[in-house]
């Protein structure tokens, strides 16, 4: 009876419908897009890594930082594989990611002709030739351009490689700007930070100019046989630049594979310190990148790791206050979309009352074959919930339609700014409960006209008819 | 199976704008069970507030209502729901259909309300729309039938709980002759069939004539006929 009643008004019932539809539409896409944003900001935060992670330093800890987010690290402190292994055990840690890293000698795009290199095809070191010529070409998937337009050719500088588990290098906080990540283990293949490319006088824009470019890395040692003066040498390896990555998991303009930097790393320790010269890596880890259960759970974890003595970093306050201008922004927006739904439903409300003035015979009529009040409320709650959940339905999807081309737009935008583009994820949890919300606020504003209609006195309805 | 209906001292008051309007004042009379009476009097003579108070759609304010021996004055909301359910098919003048339900669907409508497996009532429906002369036009809507095969709709829609008391307001006042003689002889055979109480208004005093009981109403109270 219902709906036959919304088919008989059809034109008023469209007319209530859209306007809970728009309603609906309003809030699903403000909340969507502000959900989204909220998660591309907080993205953009962590680096592409879990916003959960930590960082924590072969150095000392200083319990007094424990609250802030990059604390100055104490003196060097040796991370072993004993101390992976309890912070790995201890509760609320998701995963234990080590970072090795290695200083280096750089030499871009081409070692000059009177460079000492010596040439190396890893694995290394089991022999090693002294050699004034150029690195031998490694084999590789990516041919090597030799030479891009434009580029600068900047003296040899010293740098620092860090080797990740490129495995899992999404969960590090790691953010591809242009080409990808290293294959893991190779011994070949490098990304480069954002900090490379400014030395090669290039834009974030232009990452893509070095994809392909050849590198050479040589990891310093000093050799002080006796009797002859000291020499310095390096274990070079020529490796092409297979991306451009934002990467916050150690100070270093180089990713390359663990094997990789542990190789050079091994190199470097097997010389002498040069009376102090030579900074000699005693600790197997430079750091290990941890992830916490929860992004809650991270300063529990933090306190846990200092309590065993190192010093962590994590940007928790950062996220903290980022989330919370983040959700004010999305309350607002949510605060727009439900004002417009219950302006809509006062409309469903009007459209109920003025029908109970116009149905009163039909009312009455009910009544006199039997119906009950709650029979009489029930069917104008029912043509209410209708009204409500087809807009819902209808307002939702429309809103979800409206985000993925406002998101489109943005995307559009963030291209041409050479940034990475926004994904919408499908909020299923926003899409049901503006379909719900919808249902349930129109149920709420037939509540009053069916209420109405259900104590309309039986004598009046008869006399209508 | 009809009922018997008694009246005792029946008086009803309206609160309007411009005070109080008596429009029953102490009315008695008997009515037997399987009964055939008609309420005449001129506009504005309690007909209407009557035959309400006998349908139980409006409670008694003063007096007893007696129907089949069942007292009405202590009946409210959901019990004289079921009361009207159980006992009454109401014949409306302006018939009373819904104009968005073909005929069938208004007759089963009664069917709805107390609980008649869907199967069960559209049967029902299409076995009464026959009884009635209408199974051809169970289909249409109410704007599509004449308004005698309205009537005979609302008949047929009245009859669907089997009531023992059939209460008509006026049922030939919109019917040409005709209608209203074709109309007035399906209330008496529907009487006749199911041997229900038929009480019906009528302005008409010829119809008036038909039935086997007269009260004629004046100003809320019994006059002579």
């Amino acid at each position: 009876m219902a709906a036959t009643s919304i088919r008989r008004r059809f034109g008023r019932s469209v007319l209530t419908v859209a306007a809970v539809a728009l309603a609906a539409t309003l809030l699903t896409a403000l909340v969507t897009i502000a959900g989204t944003a909220r998660t591309k900001v907080l993205s953009e935060l962590s680096k592409g890594g879990p916003l959960s992670g930590i960082n924590v330093a072969a150095a000392e800890a200083d319990p007094t930082q424990v609250d802030t987010d990059d604390p100055k690290p104490g003196p060097p402190k040796d991370l072993d594989d004993s101390i992976r292994a309890k912070i790995t055990a201890m509760p609320d840690v998701k995963s234990v990611l080590p970072i090795v890293a290695a200083v280096v000698n750089v030499i871009v795009p081409e070692p000059p002709a009177n460079a000492e290199v010596l040439a190396r095809q890893p694995p290394l070191p089991d022999t090693i030739a002294t050699t004034t010529s150029a690195p031998q070409s490694t084999t590789n998937s990516t041919s090597p351009r030799q030479a891009v337009p434009g580029l600068k050719t900047p003296d040899p500088f010293p740098e620092t490689m860090v080797g990740i588990d490129l495995d899992r290098a999404s969960l590090m906080p790691i953010t591809i700007l242009s080409g990808r990540l290293p294959v893991p283990k190779s011994l070949t293949e490098v990304a480069v930070t954002q900090g490379y490319l400014t030395r090669m006088g290039l834009t974030k824009k232009q990452a893509a100019a070095v994809v392909g470019t050849e590198v050479q890395l040589g990891a310093p040692r000093v050799f002080t046989d006796t009797g002859l003066p000291r020499r310095f040498r390096s274990r070079w390896v020529r490796a092409t630049i297979v991306g451009v990555v934002a990467q916050e998991t150690a100070p270093g303009q180089f990713i390359v594979s663990l094997e990789q930097s542990r190789a050079a790393r091994n190199w470097t320790s097997a010389g002498s310190d040069a009376e102090g010269r030579v900074q000699i890596p005693t600790s197997p880890y430079s750091g290990l990148f941890v992830i916490a259960n929860d992004i809650e759970k991270v300063n529990q974890v933090r306190r846990d790791i200092t309590e065993l003595g190192y010093s962590t970093s994590a940007p928790e306050n950062l996220v903290a206050s980022v989330q919370r201008y983040l959700r004010v922004v999305e309350i607002v927006l949510g605060a727009i979309g439900a004002i417009a739904l219950v302006i809509a439903s006062m409309g469903i409300a009007n459209a109920l009352l003025a029908a109970v003035r116009e149905r009163r015979r039909e009312i009455g009529v009910l009544k006199a074959i039997g119906a009950r009040d709650r029979d009489v409320q029930r069917v104008f709650l029912f043509e209410a919930g209708v009204l409500g959940l087809v807009g819902g339905i209808v307002g939702t999807a429309l809103g979800y339609a409206t985000a993925l081309g406002v998101s489109a737009v943005v995307n559009g935008y963030l291209a041409a700014q050479g940034l990475k583009g926004v994904r919408l994820g499908l909020p299923i949890l926003v899409l049901l409960a503006a379909v719900c919300g919808s249902t349930l606020l129109a149920l709420g504003a037939g509540a009053m006209p069916a209420r109405r209609a259900a104590r309309m006195p039986a004598r009046e309805a008869m006399e209508a008819a | 199976m009809g009922v018997a209906i008694t009246l005792r001292g029946l008086s009803h008051t309206y609160r309007t704008a411009e005070g109080p309007l008596t429009v029953l004042g102490g009315l008695d009379f008997d009515v037997a069970d399987g009964g055939y009476a008609a309420i005449t009097g001129p506009s504005g003579a309690g007909k209407t507030t009557l035959l309400s108070l006998l349908g139980g759609l409006e409670q008694p304010q003063k007096g007893r209502i007696e129907i089949g021996g069942q007292d009405l004055n202590g009946l409210s909301g959901d019990d004289l729901a079921a009361y009207r359910r159980a006992t009454i098919g109401f014949v409306f003048q302006h018939f009373g259909l819904l104009e968005t339900l073909t005929a069938a669907q208004n007759v089963e409508l009664a069917g709805t309300l107390n609980g008649t497996s869907p199967a069960e009532r559209r049967a029902r429906a299409l076995e009464l729309l026959h009884a009635v002369g209408l199974a051809d036009r169970a289909g249409h809507r109410p704007s599509r039938l004449s308004g005698g095969e309205r009537q005979r709709v609302a008949i047929a829609r009245a009859l669907v709980n089997e009531p023992r008391l059939l209460l008509a307001d006026e049922p030939t006042g919109n019917l040409d002759d005709d209608a209203s003689v074709m109309v007035i002889e399906l209330l008496e055979k529907v009487r006749a069939d199911h041997g229900c109480t038929l009480v019906m208004v009528t302005h008409n005093r010829e119809l008036a004539t038909r039935a086997e009981q007269r009260i004629p109403l004046d100003r809320g109270q019994r006059v002579a006929v």
